[in-house]
C-alpha cells in the first residue's frame, strides 16, 4: 500500500519533470518554437520571481492572487450559506422543492458568464460584479449536490431513527445533516471549481486586479511569460484549494474516509 | 386451499382470555399503489404476540413477511387493519418497538457507542443512566473494544450486534427483528442465534422474529406462522414445545434431535408448497 503510493507519487513527479525538460527543449535558443509565443522555462521563473516583488499593472503576484482569492472565496462560500440550507430543506420539505425548484430550473441552463454583461450594467467592473458571478456559479453546484445528498441517504436510516423515538427535527438535524457531510464536501469541491474557472473568465472582462486580468493584459502586451505565470498560479491555487477541502473531510466526516476492516 | 389455512390461523391465535396480547397485528391488509391495482403484499393477517412470546414468521421470499414487519413497527400504515400494544392502537413508531433491520440500518457518521446510545438521547434518558445502559450492551453484545469504532470499520456480524444493542438499550417492550441474520455468513449467523435464543431466555423479551429460514424458525421460535406466497396471508400457525433442553442448547445439536427434524420437515413442507405450487 505505501510502496504504491510512493511509486505513485515519484510517477507522477517525473511525468511533470519530463514535460518541464520536453518543454526547455522546445523553447531552447534555437529551437523550434519561438520563445516570442512561448517562453523557455527558465524566462517564466525569472518573470515570476520579478512579479513577487515588482508590481505588473498596478499591483504585485500575492496581491493579484490575494485579489482572485478574495473574489473567489466571498462568492463561494456566499453561495454555500444560500445553497446548503435551501438544498437540503428543498429535499426535505417538497412542498418548497414546488415552489423553488422551478425557478431554479428556469434560471440553471443560463451560463455564469452570461451574466457578467448584467452584473457589469448593474454593479460595475467592481468587487461586488464579480463576486455575483462567482456567487451564481457556485450555488448550483451547492444547492443540486445538497439536495442530492439528502436524496442519497438511505429511507432506512430515517425509518430506525424513527423506531428509537427520533422526531422529524432530531432526524433532520443528527442524522440527515451528519450523513450528508461528504456528499456536501464533495459539493464543495465541484462549487470550488465551478466559482475558480468562471473568477478567471470575469476577471478577463472586468476586474482591476486577479489572475484573470493579468492574463488578458499580459496577452495583449505579447508578455508571454507573463501570461503563463498567470496560468500556472491558477492551476496552482487551484490544486491548493481542492487539496485544502480533501483535509477538511477527514477532519468534518473522518468515517467516511475510512477503508472497510474485516475480522 | 389457502382460504381453509386462513381459518385455521384464525383458531389458533385466539387471545388468552384474561390479558390482552403484548402486540397484536389485527387483520392486515397492505397494498402498495392503490387498492386493486398496486402490489398485493399482504391479504388479512392476524398475528398474536403474547408478553414474552418469540413468534416466528416465515415465508418464501417476497411473501409480504417484512411487509407485516415494517406495518407492525408503524413504519407503514396498513391499508386495512390495525396495530395493536395491550390492545390499544400503537401510533406512530417509537421505543416501546425497535426494531432490528436485516441491513443492520446503523448510522454511519456515529461511533458504536453512539450508535447504542442515539434512542436514549432522543428519549431525554439522563446521561448517568445512558452511560450505564451503554456500558451494559457494551458487556452483553461484546462490543467493549470497539466502541470507538465507526461501522465501516466493522465485520457485518459485529454490525448486526450493534443494532442488536442499539435496540435492546431502550428497554423495549416488543422486538422486531425482520430477517437480522439474513446478510450474515453461516457461522456469524449460527453464533448470533444462540445468543438471541440465550437473551430471549434470560430476558422473556417479546419478540416477533421474520426469517425465511426454517432452521432458524424452529430453534427460535416459541410459534411459527407460517405465509402463502404473495399476497401474503397465513397458511398454518404451529406451537412449538418451549422449555425442552434441544431449544436451550446449541443450535448444532439441537438440529440433530428428532423433534427438531420432525417440525423442520413439516414446516419446510408447508413453505415448500407455497414456493413450488403455482
Amino acid at each position: 500500500m505505501d510502496q504504491s503510493r510512493t511509486l505513485q507519487v515519484a510517477a507522477g513527479l517525473g511525468a511533470v519533470l519530463a514535460w518541464i525538460v520536453i518543454w526547455a527543449w522546445l523553447t531552447r535558443p534555437g529551437g523550434p518554437v519561438p520563445t516570442l509565443y512561448f517562453p523557455a522555462p527558465d524566462d517564466v521563473w525569472a518573470k515570476f520571481v520579478r512579479m513577487w516583488q515588482r508590481p505588473y499593472i498596478g499591483s504585485t503576484l500575492p496581491n493579484h492572487i490575494l485579489a482572485s482569492l478574495y473574489i473567489v472565496l466571498t462568492g463561494w462560500g456566499l453561495a454555500a450559506l444560500v445553497g446548503i440550507p435551501l438544498g437540503i430543506a428543498m429535499a426535505w420539505w417538497k412542498r418548497l422543492k414546488w415552489i423553488v425548484f422551478p425557478t431554479f430550473q428556469l434560471i440553471r441552463p443560463v451560463p455564469p458568464l452570461a451574466w457578467i454583461p448584467l452584473t457589469i450594467l448593474w454593479l460595475g467592473i467592481g468587487d461586488s460584479a464579480r463576486i455575483s458571478v462567482v456567487f451564481i456559479a457556485a450555488l448550483v453546484p451547492w444547492l443540486m449536490n445538497s439536495m442530492l445528498a439528502v436524496y442519497s441517504i438511505d429511507r432506512l436510516l430515517l425509518d430506525a431513527a424513527k423506531t428509537l423515538g427520533a422526531n422529524d427535527r432530531q432526524i433532520l438535524t443528527r442524522v440527515v445533516c451528519r450523513t450528508a457531510l461528504p456528499t456536501l464536501v464533495a459539493a464543495a469541491r465541484m462549487a470550488l471549481g465551478s466559482a475558480w474557472s468562471t473568477l478567471v473568465a470575469a476577471e478577463i472582462l472586468a476586474a482591476t486586479a486577479g489572475l484573470g486580468y493579468v492574463a488578458v493584459n499580459a496577452s495583449q502586451l505579447l508578455d508571454t511569460d507573463v501570461l503563463l505565470v498567470a496560468m500556472f498560479m491558477i492551476g496552482i491555487l487551484g490544486i491548493g484549494m481542492t487539496g485544502l477541502i480533501g483535509l477538511t473531510q477527514n477532519w468534518l466526516a473522518p468515517w467516511s474516509v475510512l477503508g472497510a476492516r474485516r475480522d | 386451499m389457502e382460504q381453509s389455512a386462513g381459518k385455521m390461523a384464525s383458531g389458533t391465535t385466539d387471545p388468552a382470555p384474561e390479558a390482552p396480547a403484548k402486540l397484536e397485528l389485527r387483520n392486515i391488509s397492505k397494498w402498495f399503489g392503490p387498492e386493486g391495482e398496486g402490489v398485493h403484499a399482504v391479504d388479512d393477517c392476524s398475528i398474536e404476540v403474547k408478553k414474552g412470546e418469540f413468534i416466528v414468521v416465515v415465508g418464501p421470499s417476497g411473501c409480504g413477511k417484512s411487509t407485516l414487519m415494517t406495518v407492525g413497527a408503524g413504519l407503514e400504515e396498513p391499508t386495512h387493519g390495525e396495530v395493536l400494544v395491550d390492545g390499544k392502537p400503537a401510533g406512530p413508531p417509537g421505543p416501546t418497538r425497535s426494531v432490528v433491520f436485516q441491513k443492520f440500518a446503523l448510522f454511519p457518521s456515529e461511533t458504536v457507542e453512539q450508535n447504542i446510545k442515539f434512542g436514549l438521547q432522543m428519549t431525554g434518558v439522563s446521561a448517568a443512566e445512558q452511560e450505564a445502559r451503554l456500558a451494559e450492551q457494551l458487556k452483553i453484545m461484546g462490543l467493549e473494544q470497539f466502541r470507538k469504532s465507526y461501522p465501516s470499520e466493522l465485520s457485518g456480524g459485529m454490525q448486526q450486534r450493534v443494532a442488536i444493542a442499539r435496540a435492546l438499550v431502550m428497554q423495549p417492550e416488543i422486538l422486531l427483528m425482520d430477517e437480522p441474520f439474513g446478510a450474515l455468513d453461516a457461522q456469524t449467523r449460527t453464533i448470533l442465534q444462540e445468543e438471541v435464543q440465550r437473551l430471549h431466555r434470560e430476558k422473556h423479551y417479546t419478540v416477533l422474529f421474520i426469517t425465511h429460514s426454517v432452521e432458524e424458525a424452529v430453534y427460535l421460535g416459541d410459534r411459527v406462522v407460517v405465509m402463502t406466497r404473495r399476497p401474503g396471508r397465513i397458511k398454518r400457525v404451529i406451537e412449538l414445545p418451549r422449555d425442552v433442553a434441544w431449544k436451550t442448547g446449541d443450535i448444532e445439536l439441537a438440529s440433530e434431535h428428532p423433534e427438531f427434524i420432525e417440525f423442520r420437515r413439516e414446516i419446510w413442507g408447508l413453505v415448500r408448497e407455497e414456493i413450488v405450487s403455482i
